[in-house]
């Protein structure tokens, strides 16, 4: 993976035009790709989800030495990764602005997913066969009154044959680790030990509400 | 101009200094062995074949190893195993990936059968396996790579004319293994190992003339008629070594 990197914010439209104005010494690619919905058992918890706009404006830009600067936009898909998978993981999801919460909002509590790291490598010579791509995610849980349950790191890594053009080839990576990422998210969020015992004290607080509504 | 295919220096010099006629008799039996050599190895242990209504997948094994099966290779198998008058009914491999996703993502995949029944034991799983209509995986392992090459060709242009001089060859090995697993038995049902070699060879008088082999494609079509006969034929067909033969 190369070391030299700079995250910056930009739009989609911006990342373009970067591309277009450094054609020829300059590689632009926005990930675009729709994820399918992941066959699993939603947890029973009524779950509010922060999309930031630095997690909907993501832009990667990077110079690899002995190679173009890259810029690679990966908004829309966080975005498609993210939303089926958290409709499904959950009874219920809402999008929500921040935290905390106005207590009518009835929610147990609230996500905040970030992209926090994206490493790629693009192979030089003929001789190297596949495209690689390093992604790390943080997923921080909250309490409905802002207080942090959890934050966990979760990491992905995809890689693609070079077979047609290098920006395909990195956009098929990107892809395959957003999938691992996704696929970690879905199947071990719950196994997560502070998750586990938040789960368990909500289920607790929904059984004690349950008895008090039947003894009124 | 000059091409190197890739350069060996040894061989260059031997092509610089010599005539067209010695390069022949140098190029012959390179010319001879230009070509493919295979071998099959299936070795079936149930006698299971797989039924009308029933559909086969051919999926890639992608535990992060630094090879894995091209994915050119996976839709090679996928579409000569569904053609034909003896065409059988395949699933899409991206399809059946995403239909029970994350279940089948590198990192989430069974390595084994007993992997594969404590995942069809989750909520849902079976039943979405059962939608998809498929009965057989096979999970294919392997690369084609190149394996030595050398040799060099030059080429150079005047008034007079253009025109290459010279001898390149390389060889390239396709080595795959597919696992077949079956899902109403929650079993492996057999293996079969193909090791095609190719090689190619480019002398050039004058003209370049490619003598090219694609053990890939040999492999392709080798692997497809192993993979279908082994899902119809259910006895008598890669048994494995005669065990009175020792």
């Amino acid at each position: 993976m190369r070391s030299a990197r700079l995250t910056v914010k930009l739009s989609a439209p911006l990342v373009a035009i970067a591309g277009a104005l450094g054609a020829g010494c300059a590689s632009s690619v926005i990930v675009q790709s729709d994820f399918p919905t992941p066959l699993i058992q939603p947890l029973p918890v009524r779950m509010g989800v922060i999309y930031s706009p630095e997690l909907q404006d993501y832009v990667h830009a990077e110079s690899l030495p002995q190679q173009s600067t890259w810029t690679i936009g990966l908004g829309n898909a966080n975005l498609a990764m993210l939303s089926p998978l958290f409709e499904t993981m959950f009874a219920e999801i809402r999008t929500v602005e921040d935290v905390p919460l106005d207590p009518s909002a009835q929610l147990d509590g609230v996500l905040l997913p970030e992209l926090e790291k994206f490493e790629f490598d693009v192979p030089i010579g003929t001789r190297d066969e596949f495209v690689e791509v390093w992604m790390q995610y943080s997923l921080t849980l909250f309490e409905p009154d802002g207080e942090v349950v959890t934050e966990w790191p979760v990491s992905g890594y995809g890689k693609a044959e070079l077979t047609g053009n290098r920006e395909d080839a990195l956009s098929r990576a990107a892809i395959v680790a957003m999938r691992e990422v996704g696929a970690t998210i879905s199947t071990k969020f719950a196994e997560q030990p502070d998750v586990q015992y938040w789960l368990e004290e909500n289920r607790n607080e929904a059984a004690l509400s349950a008895e008090t509504r039947l003894g009124n | 101009m000059k091409l190197h295919c890739p350069p060996r220096r040894d061989s260059e010099t031997s092509v610089r200094g010599g005539s067209g006629r010695l390069l022949a008799l140098l190029a012959l039996p390179l010319l001879t062995s230009c070509g493919v050599t295979s071998r099959m190895e299936p070795y079936k242990q149930t006698d299971a074949v797989i039924n009308d209504g029933e559909q086969v997948v051919i999926l890639a094994r992608k535990h992060h190893a630094n090879r894995e099966a091209e994915q050119e290779f996976i839709d090679c198998i996928s579409e000569s195993l569904s053609k034909g008058r003896t065409g059988l009914e395949v699933h899409s491999s991206t399809a059946f990936e995403d239909m029970m996703y994350p279940w089948f993502e590198p990192s989430m995949a069974p390595l084994s059968t007993d992997d594969l029944a404590t995942l069809l034991e989750k909520p849902g799983v079976m039943d979405q396996v059962r939608d998809t209509g498929v009965r057989f995986l096979v999970w294919l392992d392997g690369s084609t790579e190149r394996v030595a090459s050398g040799g060099g060709i030059t080429c150079a242009a005047g008034v007079g004319g253009a025109g290459c001089m010279g001898l390149a060859w390389w060889e390239d090995d396709a080595r795959y293994d597919a696992t077949v697993w079956d899902i109403d038995e929650l079993s492996s049902a057999g293996t079969i190992h193909a090791d095609v070699k190719g090689r190619s060879v480019m002398p050039a008088l004058v003209i370049p003339l490619p003598f090219i082999a694609r053990p890939q494609a040999a492999a392709c079509r080798g692997m497809t008629e192993q993979i279908r006969q082994f899902l119809t034929t259910p006895e008598g067909y890669g048994a494995g070594p005669d065990p009175e033969l020792g």
